[in-house]
């Protein structure tokens, strides 16, 4: 039995206003597994996504990141995040920033290391998502899937214990949603923990080892990835089939 | 690559631009030619006194003019002071002082010495009750008034006789100088600042308040000289004044006149600030009208001033420098002599003003000429509006920057609730003492020494500690609500214990409008009182629930988020409202006359920097704020020179015009802040970084760069809004175009020829500010046009 690397129990959000937007979820993510929470919009995936790293304060529940707590106003909320990768659905780089620097930011003034080292240890992240040869260029001149590239390697720098993936292809164009879930799950395959938000179904059955369906702030249906082609309940059939049509 | 051509091709205009307006300043600059030879005459001519006694006092009598001095020598002249004879004198004690007036002459001197002249025929009073004489004002033709020691007495001559009253012997301080303007109101001045008034010929005398800074000093001569002007000098060289001002009689407000420039003797062009006192012991004054005054003191001194003490110009004298002048006696505003030690009497027609011979006489309505004349006065002002504008800028974008912090700081009264004893603890003490250590600690490892902060340990602790306790103890409610009964008893004690101020101000209705101006200290308390009673409400209902509450009244609802109230942000909002919704003209003269910012600053600055402390110790860094003369040849020698503080209306402007700036820059810099989407801060937050590193490292660079051109046009309007400060006197380019055209009286040349200037500075700042956008422009970024 692996380790769990991380647990959520009994997660709720309500944001100020009174919209309920998870209602109580709980999963366990062990060491080298990736999960693919799915559902239709406004389930409250990303909520739960952002809840885990605190960007979002959950209302109530435990979440938990190598067995400790990390959702208390007692532990370090910076060292939290940092050990937390997220890649978000807009990918979100730092536009003042050349490529370098983007992925090398954390490294010098979180981790605290020297200017060389972060660089050369952000060109070791580069070349895994196959950006080195654009290193000094702006994120104003990349295209989209060069931009959650390098956005998935400014998380991957900081050497994360799981990477928290928000819906990372639905800013893109058909054609270069590819070669972003390529490099995802190559982090996969060399056992990167992970969760992902995502609508690629085909993209869930193939790489994540378990699926969460989310509906109304609630898991609908847990299981192995094969329940996306035999779903048991109503609602996940007809979402699914929405999805296909 | 057809885009990048045309970027490269934008940059280059303006670098050729930057370099055609550099060349033409410079050339301008050099084109300044040499000043043709000249010679300068004494505006003084020396006349034949037939004496070598000292003269002590003069006067214009009828058609003769008269000196009195030592030994009672009395001399005469009737062809307005050319040749003088000497009168046989009915005393042979020194004569000190004189007075005309009612058709009355009047001498005094020592040992009670009075000798009165009236129609043709001297009549003797003297008295041995009173002693050594120092000044006699004649109120009638036959009553006067006169200090000695430190008495004044009141002479009136009836039928009866002579009666001498003593109308004054309160004070210990020695009374100097006496002066009636007619036969009711008089002026009395004398030592440590002391000056006293009478409106009923001198029977009562009432003191008067001398300015403050001169309560240790002596005021040595005082005149009478309108109903609306009145002036005093001071031993060390104050010049003051009085003026009617509304209902209130002359007298009754002094003030001190700033001099504005000092010049030396002989025509020079170099003049000296001269602060409050002019360089030199003065003992006498003499008003030739209300703003042309005379002075007159030892070692040489004569000064003429037109303008009430502002520019004070010293004469060239064509007798010995040791020469002491004690007294004038002036026939009308020009002509009139000054008389001295040693039976020296010098004698003008145009009040001693120096003759410049050998001088070409400037034809303005030759442009060429004009220019010539103007150009040095406007790189003056150019100069002069530089400075300020580089302070306002440098100010305003510092305040900018920290009221925008301010402004968008996310900190509520949530937060603040929430806060426990061990962080109040970091915040207060723990911080701001590692923050002051961390200093050298930055500065040890800059050469190289490795060292800790020695309070890093036990801010980690304390932090972690405070960490702990807000996790695992509640929320102290009762604390919480004890602190907001503390805060609502004093919030209305203090409100209560100002109110009485208020109503003494006496105001009804809607004039209380005014009463932050009447009761400053009143209305900021009761304005602060009221908000930390309406904070300690808040704190007092406190139940642990921050939630919104909604309140229904009547049929209209209200939500109230009193937790959600960000009091950083309060305080910002109500400086920028402040500062926006004022003319910046009036703040100019608020500011600098006002709250006399300058004067309050230059004060306790000067002394601070002071002459001796700086000798040795003079460095760039306080060169900003003082330089001294320090060549003991000077005239200006212990005088600032140079810096901030060397003028109160250059610190009052760069405060005005940077106070102003920074409420404005603060809303672009917010504005800037506010158009970074929100992604780019949790991104920076979602690596680890925390909320200042993240506003440092990825929120603020990007918003400078949206700033550029907004900020780049409130510092344009800086450098035209700086033109204000000429409201307070300070020399820039428009005062001094104002001066220009006293002058030469060339309207249209003059100021074009300012508006050239004004865009020079402006365009070369518009086009370095173009520049720095386009060099800090990131590739895809923003919608540029080309680029």
């Amino acid at each position: 039995m692996s380790e769990i690397i991380l647990s959520v129990k009994d997660m709720e959000k309500t944001y100020v206003g009174g919209v309920h937007a998870v209602r109580g979820v709980s999963f366990e993510v062990t060491e080298g597994e990736s999960l693919a929470i799915i559902g239709s919009s406004g389930s409250g995936k990303s909520t739960v996504l952002r809840c885990i790293n605190r960007l979002i304060e959950p209302t109530k529940g435990i979440v938990k990141l190598k067995g400790e707590r990390i959702n208390t106003p007692a532990s370090d909320i910076n060292d939290v995040r940092s050990r937390i990768g997220m890649v978000f659905q807009s990918f979100e780089l730092f536009a003042h920033l050349r490529v370098i620097d983007n992925v090398s930011l954390g490294l010098i003034h979180v981790r605290g290391m020297g200017k060389e080292e972060a660089e050369s240890k952000a060109r070791n992240v580069l070349e895994r998502v196959d950006m080195l040869d654009r290193v000094d260029a702006y994120p104003g001149n990349l295209s989209g899937g060069q931009k959650q590239r390098v956005a998935i390697a400014r998380a991957l720098a900081m050497s994360p214990e799981v990477m928290l993936f928000d819906e990372p292809t639905s800013a893109l164009d058909p054609e270069l949603i590819g070669s972003v879930l390529e490099t995802i799950q190559g982090l996969a395959e060399e056992g990167m923990t992970m969760v992902v938000v995502t609508h690629e179904i085909s993209f869930a059955r193939d790489v994540a080892d378990r699926v969460i369906y989310m509906d109304q702030g609630l898991v609908a249906e847990e299981g192995p990835s094969s329940i996306i082609d035999k779903p048991e309940t109503e609602r996940m059939k007809e979402f699914l089939s929405s999805i296909n049509d | 690559m057809a885009s990048e051509a045309t970027i490269e091709g934008a940059r280059r205009v303006p670098r050729g631009v930057v370099l055609f307006v550099s060349v033409a300043i410079f050339s301008l600059i050099f084109s300044i030619s040499e000043v043709s030879a000249q010679e300068v005459r004494s505006g003084w001519e020396v006349m034949e006194s037939g004496t070598e006694f000292d003269l002590l006092s003069a006067e214009v009598h009828e058609n003769d003019i008269w000196a009195f001095g030592t030994g009672g020598i009395t001399i005469i002249s009737s062809d307005d002071g050319v040749t003088w004879s000497e009168v046989l004198s009915e005393t042979s004690q020194n004569l000190t002082s004189s007075d005309s007036n009612f058709g009355a002459m009047v001498v005094a001197g020592n040992n009670g010495t009075v000798l009165l002249l009236n129609d043709g025929i001297w009549t003797d009073l003297s008295t041995d009750i009173i002693g050594d004489i120092t000044d006699i004002s004649l109120t009638g033709n036959n009553s006067l008034v006169v200090v000695s020691g430190n008495t004044a007495w009141t002479c009136t001559i009836n039928e009866g006789g002579v009666d001498w009253e003593i109308v004054w012997g309160d004070s210990a301080n020695s009374l100097n100088s006496v002066s009636f303007l007619d036969s009711e109101n008089g002026l009395i001045a004398g030592e440590s600042g002391l000056i006293l008034a009478t409106n009923d010929g001198g029977e009562t005398w009432d003191y008067r308040d001398a300015p403050g800074a001169l309560s240790e000093v002596d005021i040595v001569d005082i005149e009478y000289f309108s109903s609306i002007r009145a002036y005093a000098i001071s031993e060390d060289g104050h010049i003051l004044k009085s003026s009617r001002e509304g209902s209130l009689a002359v007298g009754f407000v002094w003030s001190i006149v700033e001099i504005e420039r000092e010049y030396p003797a002989g025509g020079s062009n170099e003049w000296v600030k001269g602060g409050t006192e002019i360089d030199y012991d003065a003992s006498s004054i003499n008003v030739l009208s209300q703003s042309k005054i005379m002075l007159a003191g030892p070692n040489g001194y004569l000064s003429l001033s037109k303008d009430g003490g502002n520019i004070v110009s010293r004469q060239m004298i064509p007798v010995s420098n040791d020469t002491s002048f004690n007294a004038f006696a002036m026939q009308d505003g020009f002509r009139g002599v000054a008389v001295g030690d040693g039976g020296v009497i010098l004698r003008t027609e145009n009040a001693g003003s120096e003759d410049f011979v050998g001088f070409e006489v400037a034809d303005f309505n030759d442009f060429g000429q004009f220019v010539d004349y103007s150009k040095e006065r406007l790189m003056d002002g150019l100069v002069a509006t530089a400075k300020i504008v580089f302070f306002g800028i440098l100010m305003g974008f510092s305040l900018g920057i920290i009221l925008s912090m301010l402004k968008t700081s996310p900190i509520t009264l949530k937060n603040v609730a929430q806060t426990n004893r061990y962080q109040l603890l970091v915040m207060v003490a723990l911080v701001p003492t590692w923050a002051i250590l961390q200093v050298p600690v930055l500065v040890l490892r800059i050469i190289r020494i490795p060292i800790e902060n020695p309070l890093d340990s036990t801010l980690i602790s304390y932090r972690e500690r405070s960490a702990q306790i807000s996790a695992s103890e509640p929320l102290n409610i009762f604390a919480i609500r004890f602190i907001g009964m503390t805060l609502i008893v004093f919030g209305v004690y203090r409100i209560l214990s100002n109110l009485d101020k208020i109503s003494a101000l006496n105001l009804d209705g809607w004039e209380h409008i005014y009463s932050p101006i009447g009761a400053p200290s009143a209305v900021f308390w009761i304005i602060l009182g009221l908000a930390i009673a309406v904070l300690g409400g808040i704190f007092l209902s406190c139940n642990g629930d921050f939630s919104i509450r909604d309140l229904k009244v009547g049929k209209a609802e209200f939500s109230l988020n009193p937790w959600g109230i960000r009091p950083l942000n309060t305080i910002a909002t109500a400086y920028t409202d402040i500062f926006r919704n004022t003319p910046l003209l009036v703040q100019f003269m608020f500011i600098h006359f006002g709250f006399e910012l300058g004067r309050r600053m230059q004060e306790p600055g000067l002394m601070l920097f002071n002459f001796e402390y700086l000798q040795g110790n003079a460095n760039f860094l306080t060169d900003i704020f003082v330089v001294y003369e320090t060549d003991p040849e000077s005239l200006a020698y212990r005088r600032p020179i140079g810096g901030i503080l060397e003028d109160r209306a250059y610190i009052s402007a760069i405060f005005a015009l940077g106070l102003n700036s920074g409420a404005y820059q603060c809303e672009t810099i917010r504005g800037a802040v506010a158009a970074i989407p929100s992604g780019q801060m949790e991104a920076g937050r979602s690596i680890g970084l925390n909320y200042m590193q993240s506003m440092r490292l990825v929120v603020m660079p990007q918003a400078v760069r949206i700033c550029i051109p907004p900020l780049g046009n409130e510092m344009v309007n800086l450098v035209l809004n700086s033109s204000l400060a000429m409201i307070i006197g300070y020399a820039e380019i428009t005062r001094q175009g104002k001066l220009i055209v006293a002058t030469t009286f060339q309207v249209f040349w003059t100021w074009g020829m300012v508006l050239v200037s004004y865009f020079l500075i402006t365009w070369t700042l518009a086009l370095f500010l173009r520049y720095l956008e386009e060099r800090t422009r990131i590739p895809g970024l923003g919608i540029s046009g080309g680029a």
